[in-house]
């Protein structure tokens, strides 16, 4: 095979979808069979951008939930298989209706194992977000808040919600995945702290937009961009975490930690 | 255009008749007369690039040395040529006495004026709706016999156009894309035929290499990759049934030995590429490298880098070809450095394995044992829940093209730092499907990287390292200005030291480069082509175009 065959199904901007609370119309009585035969075919297909277990890759949400942004019955889920979402980097899969349906069952199976939703307060969330939190001073929403941080407008339909505790509890425990040249030529942002020290010996925090063999352009943490030749730099020192503070139960209780985290699964990318 | 007027004056009467000789000798300009003889030549006219590696030996190395170390800081773009097909160039294009012959995405086609990057042609294949051609609608470029320019499409046709006109002159059917067949590669002339391998490895075809008489398109032989049941190899599949979709396809362009009357082709995975379940055996021949009797097809000897693939290592890199002294004795060499991480010399004569070593990092084999199989670790296998592996399916290296220089005796390679994990789940089998049996993924947190290494093809030993900040899928020409010139992912056109690796110039082009650079003249002025995106750029010292 020659390589990457998925990326050229593919193109990388991402879904601005419409969260549907669907009865989800689950097949009944799924033989092992079946769902081993949708497993296989989900990796196959989906995996490369939905994750090897379903649970989110960089490119494409995570499927485990039950809740799909573009509907969550069998038949919305086999129509954007089978055609794609326009709009979104979901493309047409060249793939028969029996296998879409058994990929569809693996996925049900999924679910079964899946965490619940979150119980705490999404508005009490937002508060704490754009306020006492502080998330918003490094963080966007739907067009607010600062620009140093990952805009979190989709945040929900990406990502589970076990891997946001992660991020707010250990941010330092998973820093974003790098994919190989995954849209040809640019390295995107890895969120991972970077120190610059310029020949002058000025030195900056921030992070990396953009990075080749001969040059970097950079983000220092008052959000100014910079664009050196690495020649000109006396060194450029990854510091391994990310520059989001640790919020602790100090910092932010369990209940407020519910709140946050209702806040942020209910972001889908939708106007408010 | 002013017809000349008869004048009454001699002079005048003679300086007309010159003009209109001048006149009537611009069309024959036009027509490319391309002999057998010329391509035999290559090296000897470096002004024009007649077939994808330069020269049948594969050395991708120019005698043009106007551009040098001294002065390739000065660079100069001359022309820009850009398309609106989507999709990009991997291509290699052909110059001859001032015409660019170029092949792009969807079997889109062109000849330019090189001198200024002007149109003189245009092409374009309608193609089915549903091309099954894994990796990209890419073409590597055109070969090129007299006047004929040879094409092998996305739809498994092999098509002759005219280099006058690009008017179809044959075009026949290989095989049916619907099953999963398609070509990429640029053809290769031998004699009177067109040779062509075919695409497909990840749709459990059965892979093959035609040749096609250049005069009427009448298929002269096919050599299949997998034998058929009863025929040598063919116990090397444990079932009719496996090897009928073992994949093996012949995907890149082979060299040529006139002397040995011997062509070398290489093969890619086995199918499914990364599930074995079905396939235990040595699966030939898949990743391999094939010497052919060029007139009839007839197999001569195979190597096999990688039997019993799980890594999709295809063997399909250009093989080169070297005459050099070996443990004090002249030998006929084929150096090849494989997806699988190792460099391998053999002796081409008869295909004996003289060594092999890594060029790259590698996690999966012990060593080759001396008779050139690998003793592969156990860790290495792909499992349910996903192993890391280097290198990554993408392999070391891949289809970039290879330069060696004999100004150097260096062979330059590009080089990609990656490991993948490889997951192993049995996949049924559907025809014109993605058959590859599970999957691989990248290694988080795990930074790819590239490089170029100059490997000394007697010892395999790595001379000097270019390091690229991302893992490439540019090709690499050499020049006798004690030059290397590269590409990279990122999008730059590079040129190294020959020598030293060095980095001399570079220029961002705009877009991820996935061909080779390629040289020629025109005019006295020697001129470096890269195709980086949907674009074709060119640059020469400052002066006048």
């Amino acid at each position: 095979m020659n390589f990457f065959y998925l990326f050229f199904l593919l193109s990388f901007n991402l879904s601005s979808p419409l969260l549907q609370q669907e009865k989800s119309a689950s097949s009944s009585a799924l033989s092992a069979e079946t769902i081993e035969s949708g497993k296989s075919n989900f990796r196959v297909n989906c995996s490369y951008c939905h994750g090897i277990a379903a649970n989110g890759g960089f490119r494409a949400p995570s499927l485990v939930s039950g809740h799909f942004s573009h509907g969550s019955s069998d038949d919305s889920i086999l129509d954007n298989i089978l055609h794609g979402i326009p709009g979104t980097a979901m493309p047409a899969n060249d793939i028969d209706e029996p296998t879409a349906r058994e990929i569809i069952a693996y996925l049900r199976s999924l679910q079964k194992t899946s965490q619940p939703s979150a119980t705490g307060n999404p508005e009490a969330g937002r508060k704490l977000f754009f306020g006492a939190a502080a998330c918003a001073q490094c963080h966007m929403v739907q067009g607010h808040g600062g620009r140093f941080g990952p805009d979190l407008s989709r945040v929900g339909a990406m990502r589970p919600r076990e891997y946001l505790i992660e991020s707010i509890r250990e941010p330092d425990a998973q820093l974003t995945e790098r994919f190989v040249a995954v849209d040809f030529g640019t390295n995107p942002p890895t969120y991972e702290l970077v120190t610059i020290t310029t020949g002058q010996g000025t030195v900056f925090s921030g992070v990396v937009l953009n990075e080749d063999t001969f040059s970097l352009q950079f983000m220092d943490d008052r959000e100014k961009i910079h664009s050196w030749q690495k020649s000109e730099l006396k060194s450029v020192v990854r510091e391994k975490r990310s520059p989001m503070p640790k919020y602790d139960t100090q910092q932010l209780s369990s209940a407020q930690l519910d709140d946050l985290i209702a806040y942020l699964t209910s972001l889908r990318g939708d106007s408010k | 255009m002013t017809r000349p007027r008869l004048s009454s004056s001699p002079i005048l009467y003679l300086l007309n008749l010159i003009y209109f000789l001048y006149l009537i000798s611009v069309p024959a300009k036009l027509a490319a007369q391309v002999t057998n003889d010329q391509l035999l030549n290559s090296s000897a006219s470096p002004a024009n690039w007649l077939q994808y590696s330069a020269t049948y030996d594969g050395h991708r190395f120019s005698s043009l040395s106007q551009i040098n170390r001294e002065n390739v800081s000065q660079l100069t773009a001359q022309w820009v040529f850009q398309t609106s097909t989507p999709g990009f160039f991997e291509n290699s294009p052909l110059v001859v006495d001032g015409i660019m012959y170029v092949t792009g995405p969807e079997n889109i086609a062109f000849a330019l004026d090189a001198r200024t990057g002007r149109r003189l042609w245009s092409y374009k294949r309608v193609l089915p709706e549903k091309i099954r051609a894994c990796c990209g609608h890419t073409n590597r470029g055109f070969a090129i016999l007299g006047s004929r320019l040879f094409m092998a499409t996305l739809d498994a046709h092999v098509v002759a156009l005219d280099s006058a006109t690009g008017n179809v002159l044959w075009d026949v059917q290989a095989a049916d894309y619907a099953q999963g067949y398609a070509f990429t590669v640029a053809p290769l002339i031998i004699k009177d035929k067109v040779i062509v391998g075919v695409s497909g490895g990840e749709y459990g075809i059965r892979g093959f290499i035609d040749a096609y008489d250049t005069a009427t398109g009448k298929r002269a032989w096919r050599f299949y990759t997998v034998p058929a049941p009863g025929e040598p190899g063919s116990d090397s599949w444990p079932s009719a049934d496996s090897a009928a979709r073992g994949g093996a396809p012949a995907w890149v362009t082979g060299t040529y030995d006139p002397q040995l009357n011997l062509l070398y082709w290489p093969t890619g995975n086995p199918a499914p590429s990364d599930d074995g379940s079905k396939r235990k055996g040595e699966n030939l021949y898949s990743n391999s490298i094939l010497a052919l009797n060029p007139d009839t097809g007839k197999l001569q000897w195979h190597f096999q880098f990688t039997p019993f693939d799980l890594h999709d290592w295809d063997a399909t890199e250009v093989p080169v070809l070297l005459d050099a002294d070996l443990d004090g004795k002249p030998r006929k060499l084929l150096l090849h450095a494989d997806r699988n991480g190792f460099f391998y010399v053999l002796d081409r004569t008869n295909g004996k394995f003289l060594f092999a070593k890594p060029y790259a990092t590698q996690n999966w084999a012990k060593a080759i044992d001396p008779s050139g199989k690998p003793i592969v670790l156990p860790s290495a296998l792909p499992t349910e829940d996903g192993v890391r592996v280097c290198p990554g399916a993408a392999g070391a290296t891949n289809w970039m093209s290879p330069t060696y220089s004999p100004q150097t005796s260096l062979l330059y390679v590009s080089v990609r730092e990656q490991c993948d994990i490889f997951y192993a789940h049995p996949q049924q089998f559907v025809t014109g499907r993605i058959f590859i049996g599970s999957t691989y993924m990248p290694v988080s947190k795990e930074k790819d990287w590239g490089a170029v290494r100059a490997i000394d093809p007697k010892t395999g030993e790595v001379r000097w390292e270019y390091k690229e900040y991302s893992a490439t899928w540019a090709g690499n020409l050499s020049t006798a200005g004690h030059l290397v010139f590269t590409g990279d992912v990122d999008g730059y056109l590079i040129a190294l030291d020959a020598d030293t690796g060095k980095p001399m110039w570079h220029i961002q082009t705009g877009a991820a480069i996935y061909a080779a650079p390629i040289t020629y003249e025109l005019n006295g002025r020697q001129y470096v082509a890269i195709s980086s995106g949907t674009t074709l750029l060119t640059f020469a010292l400052p002066g006048t175009n």
